[in-house]
């Protein structure tokens, strides 16, 4: 029994009969009381069935256009054709994580190997260098205040795709999300997107953004609330900055 | 014989969204792309018809799938059918957004929190729907009682809300309903 001697609080909840008051006391308890966690989970299993009986009605192509802004923040161009399904999570590189702990040369010859499976045939980096966008593979390591690596990041101009990915995740607080920027030449901060709560991601990047991703670019992530900054800049304290070199 | 093959054929494809939402779990956007390609319609259907409100379901949507993109690693495929976890996710958010009038402002700050918990508790779904025991034990109760429930899921309709359309008095509403529930979880325990 509740405190209230109502039974039922937690299907009441999770049918959204609720409101007011009661609606209040039992998000509380969803946060504080693992027993009626655990009710709420249950009703949500009975009722699942439900589920089912609710027709599905295409959205408008607006609606994945503003997830994907979200994501990546790409306000110009569209995401153009399927990303492909060959980007292996970092950690599943060979001799990733044992290079981390054997240091910084072990590491620097393991990134190669990150960035090796990447390389466009030999002859397409051969590019003039009055070329806007070089087409060399760059990474950046993001440290902390007190110069702990905390995030890697690979980006790879020939597919317009960045990578970025926590040494040792730490996801943020409940509540909070972890959002990439990075920062131009003309010192102000453009956002790349909100991080999974995996502390990885795999993004490709609107042209736009990616013309300006050049060696010696800074790369931030700071603390914003759920979702990202409300402003469009940041707004919680920055976890990590590192610059952009060549591979 | 239709049923069976509905059933497998759904099976079959809320299969192939568990290594979807692998990848997603993984930062992999394109992955977010195709599993927003076979579910959209499914999640879009659920909030249009909590909110019954286009530019309300279009702003929930978008968030339903944000959350996705944050909190894939939480989906435990062991353990609950994606095309289940999605659409409580999407329920949940409807929910919210009809509620968020309602509450004191304090709530309204720390919903974010509160959906991380509710995620935390998604976790404890497990997979197997009995959708034969539901029908079975929501046809056990009165008529009007089992209508009010499903009209409270399918619509996100609150007590008041019920007991105004039926014209009955809200202690009359919530003690039927309360009822209704014990016997309902007592007949699906069975």
């Amino acid at each position: 029994m509740t405190e209230s001697g109502n039974d039922m609080l937690a299907a009441e909840y999770v049918l959204g009969l609720l409101e007011g008051e009661e609606l209040a006391r039992a998000r509380n308890l969803v946060r504080q009381d693992e027993a009626f966690g655990r009710e709420v989970a249950a009703w949500a299993m009975r009722t699942a069935p439900l589920l089912a009986q609710y027709e599905a009605v295409e959205p408008p192509k607006s609606v994945w256009r503003n997830i994907e802004q979200r994501i990546s923040r790409n306000s110009q161009d569209r995401m153009i054709g399927k990303v492909g399904k060959n980007v292996v999570p970092l950690h599943r590189r060979v001799g990733f994580w044992q290079a981390l702990a054997g240091g910084a040369t072990a590491l620097a010859a393991s990134l190669a190997l990150v960035l090796v499976a990447w390389h466009r045939p030999a002859t397409q980096l051969q590019v003039p260098p009055q070329s806007q966008r070089s087409p060399q593979p760059m990474l950046a390591m993001l440290e902390s205040d007190d110069g702990e690596m905390e995030m890697f990041a690979t980006w790879n101009p020939a597919g317009r795709r960045l990578t970025v990915a926590a040494v040792a995740p730490s996801p943020p607080r409940a509540g909070r999300s972890h959002e990439l920027w990075m920062i131009g030449s003309d010192g102000k901060p453009h956002s790349m997107g909100v991080m999974p709560e995996k502390e990885m991601m795999s993004v490709k990047i609107a042209s736009s953004l990616a013309d300006r991703l050049s060696e010696g670019v800074t790369l931030a992530v700071s603390d914003e609330p759920s979702g990202g900054s409300p402003t469009g800049t940041p707004t919680g304290p920055v976890i990590a900055t590192g610059k952009l070199q060549r591979a | 014989m239709e049923r069976n093959s509905d059933l497998s054929a759904k099976a079959a494809v809320s299969q192939s969204l568990s290594p979807l939402l692998e990848a997603v779990a993984d930062g992999d956007s394109g992955a977010l792309e195709d599993l927003y390609e076979q579910t959209s319609a499914k999640l879009y259907g659920i909030c249009l018809r909590m909110l019954r409100s286009e530019a309300e379901a279009e702003e929930t949507l978008q968030d339903v799938y944000l959350t996705v993109w944050r909190k894939a690693s939480k989906f435990d495929g062991e353990r609950a059918s994606p095309v289940t976890w999605l659409s409580v996710i999407a329920r949940n958010k409807a929910i919210d957004r009809l509620r968020r009038p309602s509450l004191p402002r304090s709530e309204i700050d720390s919903a974010a929190e509160v959906e991380d918990n509710r995620l935390s508790a998604l976790e404890l779904l497990e997979k197997g729907e009995e959708s034969d025991r539901l029908v079975d034990c929501l046809n056990e109760l009165e008529e009007r009682h089992a209508a009010a429930i499903k009209s409270a899921f399918f619509e996100g309709i609150t007590y008041s809300e019920l007991a105004e359309r039926s014209s009955v008095p809200l202690g009359t509403m919530k003690s039927w309903i309360r009822r209704s529930l014990i016997r309902l979880r007592g007949c699906m325990e069975r």
